[in-house]
């Protein structure tokens, strides 16, 4: 068991080489700084609704109407910026509000009339995409007013000056020593299995090597993207959400199994729509990124996003069937997805192998979920 | 099927591993004609069971394992169940049940006229249900298979059926919430037969099977204090004797007993003041039981009362103070510990005796 993990984990390093080094070799612009920095806001969106999508699958679930509502929610926004002439972050708040209501709504029609999670959100996949259409007239929406940039467009278009992104990485590199340390010294005092001193030290190194490049390379073309900051904030809250709290445990409890949650006292409906509506949040908050990402709302913003949430859930070790997952691995599998996505665009890979690719790593993905799951 | 399978092969060796935990009674008796006819055929078979009596009643030599070793051959002829389960626990046993010395507190839970539908069919399943249970006591509940004893308890734990009719009192005041986690929260808490299907979360580590149903007691600041959650694991870790060598061990790789052990420290970190136990020793070895049975006694001396489901008559007679027996739904007959022999407690689930309520 345990080795297969760590065989497992090492073949997704080994996998995010080998694709980095054959889009560096055929299209020398991949490592260059503005396409890493374009890189960094296409992950932090992909994973921002993948982390969403990982909340939604640890009970057993699943979303497929995430990529229609990013579409959606972005859209009402725009047109309330737009059309409406409503301040940026009031419209961004109505939206992140209908998100949550929409989303709650989705989860109690699972709980309440037992309708598997794969029909709702297929049904919510076309009605979203149905609704979305309406909302922007089948046209294109600006985000903005008059050519002013709002809060709504500085989402991917702000950068942190270079040194608050040092001071920034410096931050989190210290809160990382100590946490790792503070949780080591805690489980020897349990007498439980902790990692060698050599590999904790290895890991820590290697971890503030890679914030301090990635400040280095985003510094060198204007700066951290705001929109990495949103993900480093979201992917902390999700963090802490799913290993330190009862609501964490009740999530993973339940797609292990549901029948002895329930004899466990652990409230399972109400935790399963608290999913959904943690999800209507980040779909909201991911469709103001894709949409501000894109410049305007328009037919096919947030086209097939689902897909890659749910791919990059699995690649990062998430279990379809629930139960299994975490953050951690799941930025993993997205930054694998979202370096697959980008590379092809620069190679300009035409659309039919582009889809054709995409369900191929998706299709590998759950295919090797199954086989190390057993 | 299985059976059949290795039986066709034509082997000159067949290994049993528990071959009738999936069998009805009569067709244990099958099996065991059929090996003894394989013995006369020279065929050697090692059948490996916890149930003592299939083991005596086929077995030409006896090989005790004990935590990982051999402990003993016996030939069958010359040794005893007694000596068996001695040497499978490790020292002698003088009484399979051991006595408890419980003083009896004030009444705990009381069920009046009970009656209970079938959630699928809306058949009324269960019907005029009285009994009451009082602080330190064991009260055994027997009877047939479907005769309702597990859906009883289900239904008190808010996990099975809807009701008809009838009242729950618990410490004297009527339990109006019906959900498990609210009834968990007012002091009840139900152990399950089907401990792999209701009782664990199995691809999980003991530590968070244990703490899983008292979660909200070890939060501090919406976060979970992990340095309480780890003592409270501990104390039930160490004082059950689970047996494995840390609290991070899967559960899903323990002995039966020992996920019993899980289950059971689960359900007593919420600190009930009544437990449902259903069938808490099915599928276990002799070793493990007896700690089961006491830890029942620890519990009633510290004053919690049991409701204690019971396939196995000797197991509802040594270990209750008093035995309601259930037949089809309804109450067969009440019994008080000196009344209840095995003849009574079967008449009574087989419907063949008047209803008699003490």
């Amino acid at each position: 068991m345990q080795s297969r993990r760590s065989f497992r984990d090492f073949s997704l390093v080994i996998a995010l080489v080998v694709i980095c080094a054959f889009f560096a070799i055929v299209s020398p612009q991949f490592l260059s700084a503005r396409n890493l920095s374009l890189l960094t806001t296409e992950l932090s969106i992909t994973a921002t609704l993948a982390i969403g999508m990982l909340l939604v699958i640890l009970p057993g679930n699943i979303d497929l109407s995430a990529g229609s509502g990013v579409g959606l929610l972005g859209g009402i926004a725009s047109v309330l910026v737009f059309e409406h002439k409503w301040p940026a972050p009031l419209a961004m708040g109505i939206a992140l509000v209908a998100g949550v209501l929409i989303w709650s709504f989705m989860g109690n029609l699972i709980v309440r009339q037992k309708i598997p999670a794969f029909i709702i959100t297929l049904g919510g996949l076309l009605i979203f995409k149905g609704l979305f259409w309406l909302v922007i007239h089948n046209s294109t929406i600006p985000i903005v007013q008059g050519g002013q940039a709002n809060l709504y467009s500085v989402l991917t278009t702000f950068y942190l000056p270079p040194i608050v992104g040092y001071v920034l990485a410096a931050l989190i590199v210290t809160a990382l020593i100590f946490a790792k340390l503070r949780s080591r010294k805690a489980r020897q005092g349990y007498g439980f299995a902790v990692e060698d001193r050599e590999l904790v030290f290895l890991k820590l190194f290697l971890a503030a090597q890679l914030i301090l490049l990635f400040v280095v390379v985003t510094n060198k073309f204007h700066g951290v993207p705001l929109s990495a900051v949103i993900l480093g904030l979201i992917a902390f809250a999700i963090y802490v959400l799913t290993t330190h709290t009862p609501f964490g445990r009740y999530l993973y409890a339940i797609g292990g199994n549901e029948e002895a949650a329930v004899i466990s006292g652990i409230p399972v409906e109400k935790v399963v729509v608290a999913s959904f509506s943690i999800m209507g949040a980040i779909v909201a908050i991911t469709g103001f990124m894709q949409t501000a990402y894109s410049g305007a709302s328009t037919t096919t913003v947030g086209d097939l996003m689902e897909l890659d949430a749910i791919a990059a859930c699995v690649i990062g070790g998430v279990s379809l069937r629930g139960g299994r997952g975490t953050v951690l691995g799941v930025l993993f599998g997205a930054l694998i997805m979202a370096s697959l996505l980008n590379g092809m665009t620069l190679l300009a890979v035409s659309p039919e192998f582009e889809f054709i690719a995409r369900g191929a790593v998706l299709s590998l993905a759950v295919w090797m979920d199954v086989r190390l799951g057993r | 099927m299985e059976i059949v399978k290795a039986l066709s092969k034509n082997s000159n060796i067949l290994v049993l591993d528990e071959p009738t935990a999936a069998l009805a009674e009569h067709e244990v008796l099958i099996l065991l004609d059929i090996l003894r006819d394989l013995r006369s055929r020279g065929i050697a078979s090692i059948y490996i069971s916890h149930k003592l009596d299939e083991i005596f009643a086929v077995c030409d030599r006896i090989t005790v394992l004990r935590d990982g070793a051999s402990i003993a051959t016996l030939d069958t002829k010359q040794t005893n169940k007694a000596e068996i389960i001695k040497h499978m626990v490790g020292r002698e046993i003088t009484d399979l049940f051991p006595r408890r010395r419980s003083k009896l507190g004030a009444s705990t839970l009381e069920i009046e006229n009970l009656s209970v539908a079938d959630p699928h069919s809306g058949d009324c399943f269960l019907a005029d249900i009285n009994f009451s249970l009082r602080a330190g006591e064991v009260l055994g509940i027997g009877g047939l298979m479907g005769a309702g004893r597990t859906e009883l308890l289900m239904h008190l734990f808010g996990a099975w059926g809807t009701r008809l009719s009838g009242s729950v009192r618990l410490k004297g005041r009527e339990l109006r919430v019906r959900k498990p986690e609210e009834i968990i929260r007012e002091g009840m808490v139900l152990v399950s037969e089907d401990r792999r299907r209701y009782g664990l979360i199995l691809d999980k580590t003991i530590g968070f099977n244990l703490s899983l149903s008292s979660l909200a007691k070890l939060t501090k600041k919406r976060l979970i204090d992990q340095g309480l959650e780890f003592q409270k694991n501990n104390h039930f870790f160490q004082s059950l004797r689970v047996k494995a060598p840390t609290l991070e061990a899967l559960v899903a790789k323990l002995s039966g007993g020992t996920q019993q052990k899980v289950v059971l420290g689960k359900a007593l970190m919420t600190e009930p003041l009544v437990i449902f136990l259903d069938e808490p020793t099915r599928g276990i070895d002799v070793g493990a039981k007896l700690e089961i049975y006491e830890i029942i006694n620890r519990l009633t001396n510290a004053g919690k009362a049991v409701l204690l489901v019971s396939s196995e008559l000797p197991e509802l007679i040594g270990m209750s103070d008093r035995i309601v027996i259930l037949h089809e739904g309804r109450i067969g007959g009440e019994f008080n510990r000196d009344e209840a022999t095995q003849e009574n407690l079967l008449a009574a689930a087989m419907g063949q005796r008047q209803v008699r309520l003490t």
